[in-house]
Formats: structure tokens, C-alpha cells, sequence
């Protein structure tokens, strides 16, 4: 039933969205670096990243760009404001790990039952940002939108590089996850920090949703699943690690393509849990070693 | 309901009569669904196959403090056995029961011995995955489980031709059941093995300086936890007459987990307690289903971070903070 | 025969080497102490007997069986148990039931037992009540046999943790600075319950920082800086060796010498 001969082709689109499991990986790592937590609720963000800007969009006629760009800030606000509401009580009590993640779990459950009620249960998508024939390299098309997700995260990555090398902030976000009490001991301003990572990591989630959207689509319920997926990019990257993340969001896509060839669509998603449940069991320090 | 006097355990007089309250509330709802039956008796007995499932979880993560993200998988597993041994193949519902609790806590065995090793976020996403494997394959296995469209026709529980069909009936049963599992539940709780259980939940360290085998614990509790989801996944589908994936998909984790810290994580009676108010609650105001999982999750933060350890705890001296 | 027998044990973090080549025996009768200025390896020590962390090389002898490389709750079962430096209490329980907990190796009840109680299992639970009733009475906590752990005083949460630790049987009983934290009168009360324990049978290897606790109940002393064994003998001669009064004095890790009592112990009791 397997038709081997399609692996470039499916090879090429496992890069997609490998691109967009490690963009998700990284916004994983950049809150988990700030705080030691890590934030079930990041699904959330992919999802509304495609839903805003398609709302923006088909309902009420914002340019794809702009519509873009707010539902990016809109999608960032509504981070520092998960972390106000729930992470911060939390936070200031010193809850448990355990306790942390349910929580945020729970926040990701609130949203998604938001967005329900609010657009109904109707998968939504987004036109290809380039609406042109693909271009055919050695029998394997590539689409525009493909070159967008790529060229896109590979420019949000390099970005993300600079932020982290160049910027004081960025500097003072590594401070804190190298060591967050010298950090504080350092005038960092560490409770800041932990809002920004939100931000900063909802942003990443919220363009991870965008460019994903016009080749597939968004609903209330696709968070979970890319958060998982997500989350499996920075494990298998080794945890804590951002570009350990994306080169694990890489291999994640390009396994789960092949396993889409070779036993269906339906489960990728099992293949793709396996791998978690592999790397878990037998190294769960990742491919580079956990950070710290 | 049994109330033994084993589960006011050996806390001081004065709080004796406030341990009851919680059974004397529980007693009084169920007696109420009996004489009302009808509508209240169904919403009812769904709140009692849920005490079940989350008995089973608290004796995992009450009694001994682990995180387990995954136990649908095992109600799953034991839903599912028995709607196909009986719908498709005949079987009557006890042994299908059997076989599926069985089936269950094997595949904990197979997957707790590793995945217990983990710890942290790892144990907490491991498990999760667990359970989302398990979804998964109830969704594709279509041959089966005929995927979304789900299997009918579950015949109820009955010894020979007698079947308890009666919302009535069905109550009684399930009130039994859970009378068990929280007599279970106690008796394990003051024993050799349910203190053990206590120690590695209060310090791995020191249960081990003593010699309890961390390991073998923890993996027997959550075996336990395991049979107790599948009991609960056998008793759903066999009142229900029919199961679908959503049934044990990532909304049984946000409610159980709610009712878990709404009755109080780590005490006997919570479990029931719990599952009543949290299935109660949302009947009372009769809000869409939409609305249903909307107010699991809010509750569920505001109860993480203003009474983490259960609203029973506002009433006890002292939560474990 | 000896209690405990180290051969040549050693262990190494990286290039550092925590515990140098140490060898020495805890007879079965009486309280051996180890003692040796801030960092000297003794924890990492007590640490390599209980099991909680292997040595790179040597022998670990009890009771002439080899317990080397054995996981921590095997040794236990041999009968070798340890209390720690930081109380460890289950804080949950009542005072009662962590005692009880400390009973487990004396009992064999399960799952099924817990269920069914068959009389088996009942006779089993009456005894260890009984048994961990009698602990609470020799380490004077009776009273407060239905309190929660977590409101005890700390130096009864002390006292606890050794009846706790007598509860599991040992015939040979690690104390990791059992006075840390506790004051004067706390103290003595404790080397009283000490030198009872010795007396009737259970042999006793402590750490200790305070002086005036190790010269009260230690019939021997073993002398560790550096990671390496530097004297041994009775309170009395230890006292007198010039190795161990340079070893207190010239290090300058701990000012006071040979009466490092006060001030070390503070430091301890914060760390």
C-alpha cells in the first residue's frame, strides 16, 4: 500500500512542519529557561495565532500582513496575562511542579472552550500567502507556502539568535536561566523576565500558527496536538535548549511525513507520541543532552 | 453506604463529627437520586462511575504523591474490552469486565515500569502521551472500535436473564461499587502498604533509609489506579449501553483531576465527594455542554491556587500546603 | 566478629576524592563516633555505607556479609539503618504511624492483607502498634502519639526520627549529626537515649559535630580530615594525638580546635 516513491515529496513537507514543531519546541524552552515551568498551555497559541488572523481577515477584511501582526500582539498580550492570572499566584506560593502543570493545562482547556463558543466548531484556514503554481525541483514540487514556513522560521530563528547574543534583555533572559538567584542578585529584574518569556514564547507559538494555517487549517481543538508535538521537538533536542528544539522540530516533521507513508495519516500522531515515549524511556536528555 | 469507622482515622473528637459531613452529604445526594430516580438517578450514577475512576487516581496521586496525566488510557482500555467482547462477540458483561481490568493493568505494568522512572515534566507528558496514544487508537483502530461513530447496543450487567436496566437498578449497583472502592480505599490507607505508600509521598529518601522499595510501590499503586480507571471505563459503557473515544479523551483528565481537588487529594472520601459536585454543579445551573469544560478549567486554577488542597481542606486544620 | 568493616573504601566525584582509602571497624557492642573538621568526607562516608551513593573502590563488610554496591533498601533489610542530617519525618503522618512506617521491614502484610485483613495481617498490625507504642515511650513522645509530624518541635522531630529508625530493627544504627539544632539540655537528653540503645544491643556509628555529645556517649572515635582516616582510639586518646589537634588547629577550617563545640555546631545547625 506503500508508495515509496513519493518520499522526496513527503520529505519536503515533513521540513514544513518540522519548521513549525520547532518553533513551538523553542517557545517551550525560552519559559522553561526563564522559570523551570513548562506551559501546557502553549497549543493555545498556535491555534489562536491561526484563528485571529483568519477572523481578522475573512470576517472583517484586515490586510493578511496587519491581520498577521496583531494577532501576534494580541496573541503575546494574552501570554503575559496567563501569566499574571495563573502562573504568578501559583508562582508566589511556590506550587508544585505537578501543580504548575495542571494549571496551565487547565488555562489551555479555558481557552479552547473560549474559542468554541466564540467562532463555533468549524475548522477555519488562511489563503496561501503566495497564490502561484509550485516550483518543481527534480520532480518534487514545492509550494510558496512552503518556502514562507521555511524562510519564515529559519528568519525567526536567526532573529532569536541575535535577541539572545546581542540585546541586554536577551542577555539578562539567559542570565536568568544559567541562574536565576544571581541573576536577581544581579539588578536582573527576574519576575519581569518570567513575563516576558511568556510573551516572547506566545509570539513564537502565535507565527508557528500562522504559517501553518493556509496549508492546513485551525480549530478550536489543533492546540493540544501541536503542543505536543512541540513539546516532543525540545525533548528530543535535548530540554531547555532552543535550537536543540528546532532541530528536533526538523527531525519530528520528517519522521512523522514518513510515517504518514508508511502507515497512513491517521497515525501520526500515535508515531509521534512513540518517539516521545522512546526518547522518555531510553534518552531523555535528547539527541544533545538536556541543558543544565 | 458503609461508614466504617477505620476512615475518621485517628484525628482528635471534635473533628470526628466534621469527617462525617462529607459522608453524610454523599448519602444524602445518592438517597435522593433513588427516591427522585429519573433524570437526577442518571446524573447521579455518572458521578458514581466517575468516584471510581478518581478513587483509583487518588490512591495514586493522593496516597502516594505521583503524577499521572494518562489513567483514560486504562478506562479506555477497559471500556473498550468490554463494549467488543460484548457488542461484537456475545460475551456477558462480568467476564468481559474481568478480562478488561485485567488487560488494563497489564498494559500499566508494561508501561509503569519504565515510565516510573521518570520524574517531573517528563513523567507528566510521558503519561499524558499515554493517554493520548490510547485516544488515538480508538479513533483509527476503526475494525474495531468503529472510531467516531462508536459502538452501541452494550448490553447492561445482569446475571442471567435478569439485567439491571432500571435507572434504580443501575444506582444501586454503582452506589455498591463505590461503597467498595472507598472501603478499599481506607483499609489500604491504614495498612502496612498504605503507609508505605505515605512515605514515599512524604520522603523517598527516608522510606527507602527504611527499607520500603520505592519502586515496587509506586508501581503497585499505580497498578491499582490502573484497575480502578478500567472498572470505572467497564461500568460507564455497560450503563451507558455505548462509548465513543470522546468519552475517555483529554476532557476526563481536566474532570477527574478537578473533582480530585475539589473533594480533597489524599483523603478517602474526597473522591466520591468530588465527582458529586463537580457532575452536580453544572446540571443545576444547566449550562450548554460548550460551557461545561470552560467551568471545569477555571474552577480547577481557582481551586489550584486558593485551596490546593481541596475545598474539604478549608474545613481541616491544616492542608499539606 | 565486627559490626561493620571497611576495606580500603574510596570514592571519587571527578577528580576530587571525597573519601581516601578508609578502613576501619564498628565493633558490635558500644557507640562509635566519627569526627573530622567541615568537609572532611564524613557524610560522603555514611553516605557509601547506607548505599546511597557506591564507592569507587573498596569493601564494605556487615556482619561479615558483603553490602558493597547493594541499593539502599536492601541494606536496611540487612539491618544496617540510617537517619539524616536534615530530619527527614514523614510530615503527614501522625507522630504514631511514622514510627508504624519505620515497623515495615518487621512486618509482611501486602495489598491483600490491607483488603481481606486476615487474622495474619490483624495479629501483624496489633504488634507493630504495640511495638511502635513502646518506641514513642522510650524516646519520650508518647504524648503525642496522634499529632501530626509536621507540628512536633524540632528536637522531638529528632527524637522521632530515631525511633523511627530503632523501629525498623537495626543492629547497627547510622546517626548523621543527630544533635545538629538542638540545645544543650536537648542534647543530653539525646545521649542519654543514645548510650540506651548501645546498652541494649544495637551498635551505634554517629557523626558528630558537637564535641561535648561524642565525649558523653562514644566509646571510640574515628578521626577523618581530608577524606582520609587519620586517627582512631577511645575519646581520650584521640583527644591527645597531635594529628588530630593539627588537624582541627591547622587547617583553619575550624578556629576553636579541639572544642569545636559551639560555633561549628551552629554553623551546622543553619546549614
Amino acid at each position: 500500500m506503500a508508495d515509496w516513491s513519493y518520499i522526496p515529496q513527503v520529505l519536503v513537507s515533513g521540513l514544513g512542519i518540522g519548521c513549525v514543531y520547532g518553533l513551538i519546541g523553542i517557545g517551550f524552552c525560552v519559559i522553561y529557561n526563564a522559570s523551570g515551568i513548562v506551559n501546557f498551555a502553549q497549543g493555545a497559541f498556535v491555534m489562536l495565532g491561526g484563528m485571529i488572523t483568519h477572523m481578522l481577515f475573512a470576517r472583517n477584511g484586515v490586510p493578511l500582513p496587519l491581520a498577521a501582526v496583531i494577532a501576534i500582539a494580541a496573541v503575546a498580550l494574552l501570554g503575559v496575562a496567563i501569566e499574571r492570572v495563573v502562573v504568578r499566584p501559583l508562582w508566589n506560593r511556590k506550587a508544585t511542579m505537578f501543580v504548575m502543570i495542571l494549571a496551565t493545562l487547565a488555562a489551555q482547556i479555558v481557552i479552547e472552550r473560549l474559542t468554541l463558543i466564540a467562532v463555533g466548531d468549524q475548522p477555519k484556514t488562511l489563503p496561501v500567502f503566495t497564490d502561484r503554481p509550485p516550483l518543481m525541483i527534480g520532480g518534487v514540487a514545492i509550494g510558496f507556502q512552503l518556502i514562507w514556513i521555511v524562510g519564515g522560521s529559519i528568519a525567526i530563528v536567526g532573529l532569536l539568535a541575535a535577541f539572545f547574543s546581542l540585546t541586554k534583555t536577551g542577555k539578562a533572559m539567559r542570565a536568568c536561566s544559567i541562574n536565576r538567584e544571581a541573576a536577581a542578585l544581579q539588578g536582573i529584574p527576574v519576575s519581569r523576565m518570567l513575563a516576558l518569556a511568556f510573551a516572547l514564547s506566545a509570539a513564537l507559538g502565535a507565527f508557528a500558527g500562522i504559517l501553518i494555517t493556509p496549508t492546513q487549517y485551525t480549530a478550536f481543538n489543533v492546540g493540544v496536538p501541536f503542543a505536543i508535538s512541540g513539546f516532543i521537538a525540545a525533548i528530543v533536542g535535548g530540554f531547555g535548549r532552543p535550537f536543540g528544539a528546532f532541530l528536533g522540530g526538523l527531525l519530528l516533521g520528517l519522521l512523522q511525513a514518513l510515517a504518514i507513508v508508511g502507515f497512513g495519516a491517521g497515525l501520526k500522531n500515535v508515531a509521534a507520541l512513540s518517539v516521545l515515549l522512546l526518547f522518555l524511556f531510553i534518552r531523555p536528555s535528547g539527541i544533545l543532552g538536556a541543558a543544565k | 453506604m458503609t461508614i466504617s469507622p477505620a476512615i475518621t482515622s485517628p484525628e482528635r473528637r471534635p473533628l470526628r463529627l466534621a469527617g462525617l459531613l462529607p459522608w453524610l452529604f454523599a448519602v444524602l445526594v445518592v438517597g435522593y437520586a433513588m427516591v427522585v430516580g429519573g433524570y437526577a438517578a442518571t446524573v447521579v450514577s455518572f458521578a458514581l462511575i466517575y468516584a471510581v475512576f478518581v478513587t483509583g487516581l487518588n490512591l495514586f496521586m493522593g496516597f502516594a504523591a505521583q503524577v499521572s496525566f494518562g489513567q483514560n488510557a486504562f478506562a479506555a482500555i477497559g471500556g473498550y474490552l468490554s463494549a467488543v467482547l460484548t457488542a461484537t462477540y456475545g460475551w456477558s458483561p462480568l467476564p468481559a469486565m474481568a478480562l478488561g481490568i485485567a488487560a488494563a493493568v497489564l498494559t500499566a505494568a508494561i508501561v509503569g515500569y519504565p515510565a516510573l522512572r521518570l520524574k517531573g515534566h517528563y513523567l507528566a507528558m510521558g503519561t499524558l502521551a499515554i493517554g493520548l496514544i490510547t485516544y488515538e487508537i480508538t479513533v483509527e483502530w476503526q475494525s474495531v472500535t468503529q472510531g467516531y461513530m462508536g459502538i452501541s447496543g452494550i448490553p447492561p450487567f445482569g446475571i442471567g436473564p435478569y439485567e439491571i436496566t432500571s435507572d434504580r437498578g443501575q444506582l444501586v449497583l454503582l452506589s455498591l461499587v463505590v461503597a467498595a472502592s472507598l472501603f478499599a480505599a481506607a483499609r489500604i490507607r491504614r495498612s502496612r502498604f498504605g503507609r508505605a505508600l505515605s512515605a514515599v509521598a512524604g520522603s523517598e529518601e527516608a522510606a527507602v533509609a527504611l527499607g520500603i522499595d520505592v519502586a515496587r510501590y509506586k508501581l503497585a499503586a499505580f497498578l491499582l489506579s490502573a484497575g480502578f480507571a478500567a472498572l470505572a471505563g467497564s461500568l460507564f459503557v455497560h450503563v451507558v449501553g455505548f462509548v465513543s473515544p470522546e468519552v475517555f479523551g483529554l476532557h476526563m483528565v481536566i474532570v477527574t483531576f478537578t473533582m480530585l481537588y475539589v473533594g480533597g487529594i489524599g483523603t478517602v472520601v474526597g473522591p466520591l465527594v468530588g465527582a458529586l459536585i463537580v457532575s452536580l454543579l453544572p446540571e443545576t445551573f444547566r449550562a450548554f455542554k460548550d460551557y461545561q469544560d470552560l467551568a471545569y478549567g477555571a474552577a480547577l486554577i481557582l481551586l489550584l491556587i486558593y485551596a490546593p488542597r481541596g475545598l474539604a481542606s478549608l474545613f481541616s486544620p491544616r492542608g499539606r500546603s | 566478629m565486627s559490626r561493620l568493616r571497611l576495606e580500603g573504601v574510596t570514592r571519587r566525584f571527578g577528580g576530587l576524592v571525597a573519601v581516601d582509602n578508609v578502613s576501619f571497624e564498628v565493633p558490635a557492642e558500644g557507640v562509635t563516633a566519627i569526627i573530622g573538621p567541615n568537609g572532611a568526607g564524613k557524610t560522603t562516608l555514611f553516605n557509601l555505607i547506607a548505599g546511597a551513593l557506591p564507592p569507587s573502590a573498596g569493601r564494605i563488610l556487615f556482619e561479615g556479609a558483603d553490602i558493597t554496591g547493594r541499593p539502599p533498601a536492601g541494606i536496611a533489610a540487612a539491618g544496617l539503618v540510617r537517619t539524616f542530617q536534615l530530619v527527614k519525618l514523614f510530615e503527614d503522618l501522625s507522630v504514631l504511624d511514622n514510627v508504624k512506617v519505620g515497623c515495615h521491614l518487621q512486618g509482611k502484610a501486602g495489598l491483600f492483607g490491607a483488603l481481606l485483613r486476615f487474622a495474619s495481617a490483624r495479629e501483624e498490625e496489633a504488634a507493630v502498634d504495640v511495638r511502635a507504642r513502646e518506641l514513642l515511650a522510650f524516646a519520650g513522645l508518647s504524648a503525642f502519639a496522634d499529632e501530626p509530624a509536621f507540628g512536633l518541635p524540632y528536637g522531638r522531630q529528632r527524637m522521632l526520627e530515631l525511633a523511627r529508625a530503632m523501629a525498623a530493627g537495626p543492629r547497627l544504627i547510622l546517626l548523621d549529626e543527630p544533635a545538629a539544632g538542638l540545645n544543650t539540655e536537648e542534647s543530653a537528653a539525646l545521649a542519654r537515649v543514645i548510650r540506651r540503645i548501645a546498652e541494649e544491643g544495637t551498635s551505634v556509628l554517629l557523626i558528630e559535630h558537637d564535641m561535648t555529645l561524642v565525649m558523653n556517649t562514644a566509646d571510640r572515635v574515628v578521626v577523618v580530615d581530608f577524606g582520609r582516616k587519620i586517627a582512631e582510639g577511645t575519646p581520650t586518646e584521640v583527644r591527645a594525638n597531635p594529628a588530630v589537634i593539627a588537624a582541627y588547629l591547622g587547617t583553619g577550617k575550624s578556629a576553636t580546635g579541639a572544642a569545636v563545640t559551639a560555633s561549628d555546631h551552629q554553623e551546622t545547625a543553619r546549614g
